[in-house]
């Protein structure tokens, strides 16, 4: 490809470099002073007063929920995930577009309906249950079970996709190769295509783990409000003009996420998996 | 291909500029749903203004979106103590009562005096000044805050009637089992916790914190939430839940809407209010970014007819400000539409101008105390 | 002479390691096709829901009273909800076209610097995906509200449509980075030397090359831009308020309009229909190409 056209990809370095590093920093800034809108740079004080937040037992108590949900929801993810794409591509589908679109398809009904979709009939006295008779979940509303489920498929299409993609680009040589040495078809895959598509899976992963650490409006409707994350926080600081504290957890936050994108970067460098 | 593909962008981008309209406009901040559009749609007709209506779902947002001058909206419809504070921060402008000449032929509800006065007593408990809150609000729509109760379990109307807030409240003693939800501002369970322990409920000291905090973690609230509470009582998937009486009348207007009386549903699920009753005002005011200020005094002009008003609570199950309104609604008691007919007796009911006992509106807090506040409501809920 | 009587074991194929698996095999494959079709099934249960929901006659949402389609013509009697939906497609529609655009010219951009710039900048090309959308959207409506007193009413459809190319255009490059991988290096150099202008040779011959991606990038930048909520909710004004906002406003504190439902079932609805109409336009220009061979 010709030099003349890396001068376009300057625009785009100017882009990104302004609205990534400038508010990190300000909300770095905004952290550890008490600046807001009614403090004037000349009153700026550097404070760590927002920092007590860190030793209430509430936001100790949504951190680790944040983390063992989002580490639950990415195995199961993970596990069902992956079975899903490893079917889907044993299909031999030609058109990768296809599978692209059944894939994201329920992601274009609004997040919110979809999930008080699930609250519906994960209650006990559901739309299901008028015209079946009887509840096919049981009463599961505001427990970690449903919880669960709806971060689970909800973010599952972020898991398949990179691990789709990952699976396309292996040989098919590789696997006959190995079947034709003597292994089973079981040891091919855990020996051969497995490891191959792990750059996938990292992506996968971590594409299901980070929405779900960082969001809250699912846990909060489908826990119908008992099971507190660290987005259901950040979003009260947020209503209630407390962004000092608010931005000192978003820091938090991304710090976990940054540590995350270098990891994602080791395993796969040019980002290739994530489509 | 491509030219299907443009096609299909050019098209779907003429339809939505279609919907552009060069007319004047008047920008209004309000609650979801708290309009009819009936209402609107007269407005437009009579003074050819484009009314266009932006949402919100908490006075702390509207409070963020005026503060933050991102839109200049021409009116916004806050809640009492929201209004107490943007006047303190002098975020309105004061109304020309010379362009609002309907005002002369209205009364306010008895109610709503007392919450104006209420809100004056607290401003200037809070401040040392007097405000007299009529000078920036008119009043849009009020009400009682209730329990909202699932009628299908046995003996519970009773017990609410005889023992009002502490059937609520006291887990141990009246209805173990029964599934409790409250709303998720955490102003509102500390405010109801205060008026069951019989304290004012806009006082604010860490021991009454620790009170609030004992009486609500004994209520083992099983779900926090805000609309969800009334949907789920009516589908009996809860049994009892604080929420705004204006609520319970939503609900009841769509049960009515698809045939059932007023009795078969007060069967089902009910509202009880209880004496000490916290009261809501929403009004509606001028931000001080207000750019067409001569057409919000006439939206508000036009709002304070009884006819429309009248109107806009055939959609919206809140009360009315204006005794001339309530008077009209009422009147429709020995209607021949069964609809009008229990329109008119459940405004009867629930929002009887005659009612006996107190009104006590909340006001606005401290940011530190409603920090405390929230920390204090994410600590029973997480069980810390 | 073969002596019969002295003859030695056989031996079988199980002792060579060959497992039998003929009788468990098609209960496993029963299971595999269970299991798959009961993740598929999940996958679509929110919107199968949705879906009765919009065709219950009763308002009621824990109820089924009878099967009723009024909730679809209703769609246009609702302003709020008409006024949410235009703004939704105005907003997706720009911010999907100009992604696009500038998505593929920043990747061929890209592609040519060296391996380590490049690299540099993919990394910060996955902040606004990875990025939890609360924290994007509170950073952007800080920066725009560093402008605001250059541009006092810069809120509006301007912040909305930067925002959402703020985490759109990822998704293109990441699509398009890939097929231009891909591509053949000798095409551009043929082109060169056939005299083309290279910023003509690059819209002749490598577009095409890469049309695949450029799709699926357009495809996924306008799933994403649709249903956003957190982003836009913290970067509207002035009446732009997109239907994510909406729902989230009046589910509330106030009773949906089960003509939500409808509008939702549809928009899946045409995806789907989309999706086929364009698979049998792809076969039909295969059929003609294998007509002309």
């Amino acid at each position: 490809m010709g030099k003349s056209f890396k001068i376009l990809a300057i625009p785009y370095q100017v882009w990104l470099s302004l609205l990534v590093f400038i508010p990190l920093v300000a909300m770095v800034v905004i952290s550890v002073t008490n600046l807001n809108s009614t403090v004037s740079l000349s009153e700026l004080q550097f404070t760590m007063e927002h920092w007590v937040l860190l030793t209430q037992r509430p936001t100790l108590i949504a951190f680790r929920n944040s983390l063992m949900y989002a580490a639950s929801t990415t195995i199961i993810s993970f596990v069902l995930g992956y079975f899903l794409a490893y079917q889907i591509f044993r299909l031999r589908i030609k058109n990768k577009f296809i599978v692209l679109t059944i894939v994201i398809l329920p992601m274009w009904s609004n997040l919110i309906l979809r999930t008080e979709a699930l609250l519906n009939i994960f209650s006990e006295n559901n739309i299901l249950k008028s015209i079946m008779g009887f509840s096919l979940f049981g009463n599961i509303a505001g427990t970690p079970a449903a919880v669960l489920i709806g971060l689970v498929f909800t973010y599952m299409p972020f898991m398949i996709l990179p691990i789709y993609t990952a699976l396309e680009k292996i040989d098919y040589a590789l696997e006959e190769a190995s079947l034709d040495l003597g292994l089973t078809p079981m040891q091919s895959f855990w020996k051969v295509v497995f490891p191959l598509s792990f750059r996938g899976v990292v992506t996968g992963s971590i594409l299901v783990f980070l929405p779900t650490m960082a969001g809250f409006a699912i846990p909060k409707i489908l826990s119908k409000g008992r099971i507190i994350f660290i987005g259901n926080i950040i979003d009260t600081k947020f209503i209630y003009t407390n962004y000092n504290s608010g931005a000192l957890l978003a820091v938090i936050l991304l710090i976990f996420i940054l540590g995350s994108i270098m990891l994602m970067t080791r395993f796969d460098k040019e980002g290739e998996t994530l489509l | 291909m491509k030219k299907v593909i443009l096609l299909t962008f050019i098209a779907i981008l003429g339809v939505t500029l279609a919907g552009c309209n060069t007319a004047p406009k008047l920008r209004i901040l309000n609650w979801g749903e708290y309009i009819n559009d009936e209402v609107v749609a007269q407005f437009e007709e009579a003074t050819g203004y484009n009314v266009v209506i932006d949402v919100a779902d908490s006075n702390e947002l509207f409070y963020s979106k005026i503060k933050s001058k991102t839109t200049a909206y021409d009116i916004v419809i806050p809640s009492d103590y929201m209004v107490e504070k943007m006047v303190e921060e002098d975020m309105l402008l004061p109304l020309d009562y010379d362009l609002l000449p309907n005002r002369d032929n209205v009364t306010y509800m008895a109610g709503v005096d007392q919450i104006y006065a209420s809100m004056t007593a607290t401003t200037l408990a809070r401040t040392g000044e007097t405000v007299d809150f009529t000078e920036y609000a008119v009043p849009y729509f009020w009400g009682t805050f209730g329990i909202i109760y699932n009628n299908r379990v046995t003996g519970l109307e009773a017990s609410l009637e005889a023992n009002g807030w502490a059937t609520y409240f006291d887990a141990t003693t009246y209805f173990p089992t029964a599934r409790r939800g409250m709303y998720d501002v955490a102003q509102f369970a500390y405010a109801a916790a205060l008026t069951y322990l019989g304290e004012n409920p806009n006082d604010y000291s860490a021991s009454l914190l620790t009170q609030a905090e004992d009486v609500i973690r004994a209520a083992n609230f099983e779900e926090w939430g805000d609309d969800t509470l009334k949907r789920n009582v009516e589908s009996d998937n809860l049994d009892m839940a604080f929420v705004y009486t204006g609520d319970y009348l939503d609900r009841l207007y769509i049960q009515l809407d698809e045939g059932k009386t007023l009795a078969e549903v007060q069967a089902e699920f009910n509202i009880y209010i209880p004496e000490t009753a916290l009261v809501f005002l929403d009004n509606m005011v001028i931000p001080y970014t207000a750019s067409n200020i001569e057409g919000a005094h006439q939206f508000i002009n036009f709002l304070l007819d009884p006819d429309v008003v009248a109107l806009n609570s055939e959609v919206v199950g809140y009360a009315t400000g204006l005794e001339e309104a309530y008077d009209i609604i009422v009147s429709n008691v020995t209607s021949d539409d069964p609809w009008r007919q229990a329109w008119a007796t459940a405004n009867l009911t629930y929002y009887n101008k005659d009612r006996a006992g107190t009104y006590i509106p909340m006001t606005a807090l401290d940011p530190d105390a409603i920090d405390a506040i929230n920390t204090m409501i994410e600590s029973v809920i997480s069980g810390s | 002479m073969i002596d019969k009587t002295n003859s030695y074991p056989v031996a079988t194929l199980q002792e060579y390691g060959y497992k039998d698996y003929s009788k468990i095999t098609p209960v496993i494959n029963v299971l595999k096709k269970v299991l798959f079709f009961s993740i598929l099934f999940m996958l679509y249960l929110s919107i199968i829901v949705i879906a009765i929901q919009s065709i219950n006659a009763s308002r009621i949402s824990s109820s089924f009273s009878t099967v009723s389609f009024t909730w679809y013509p209703n769609i246009f009697q609702e302003e709020d909800l008409m006024r949410a939906i235009r703004n939704t497609f105005l907003v997706s529609s720009i911010a999907t076209i100009l992604a696009t655009f500038m998505g593929t010219f920043f990747a061929v951009g890209m592609y040519s610097l060296t391996k380590k710039k490049r690299q540099g900048l993919m990394l910060l090309n996955n902040v606004p995906i990875l990025n939890a959308d609360i924290v994007t959207g509170f950073s952007l409506m800080l920066m725009f509200r560093l402008l605001m007193p250059l541009f006092p009413n810069i809120f509006g459809l301007f912040t909305l449509v930067m925002a959402h190319l703020f985490f759109t255009i990822p998704y293109v490059i990441l699509s398009v980075m890939p097929k231009l991988k891909e591509t053949d290096p000798n095409l551009m150099d043929a082109a060169l030397d056939l005299g083309v202008r290279p910023y003509k040779a690059l819209i002749k011959v490598v577009i095409p090359a890469i049309k695949a991606g450029i799709f699926s990038g357009m495809l996924l930048a306008l799933t994403m831009s649709i249903d956003d909520f957190v982003i836009s909710y913290f970067n509207t004004g002035g009446g732009f308020d997109n239907l994510s906002i909406w729902i989230y406003a009046v589910i509330g504190r106030r009773n949906l309009t089960p003509s939500v439902y409808a509008f939702s079932t549809l928009l899946t609805l045409f995806t789907l229909i989309g999706l086929m109409v364009y698979q049998f336009l792809q076969r039909q220009k295969k059929g003609k190409k294998s007509e002309i061979k």
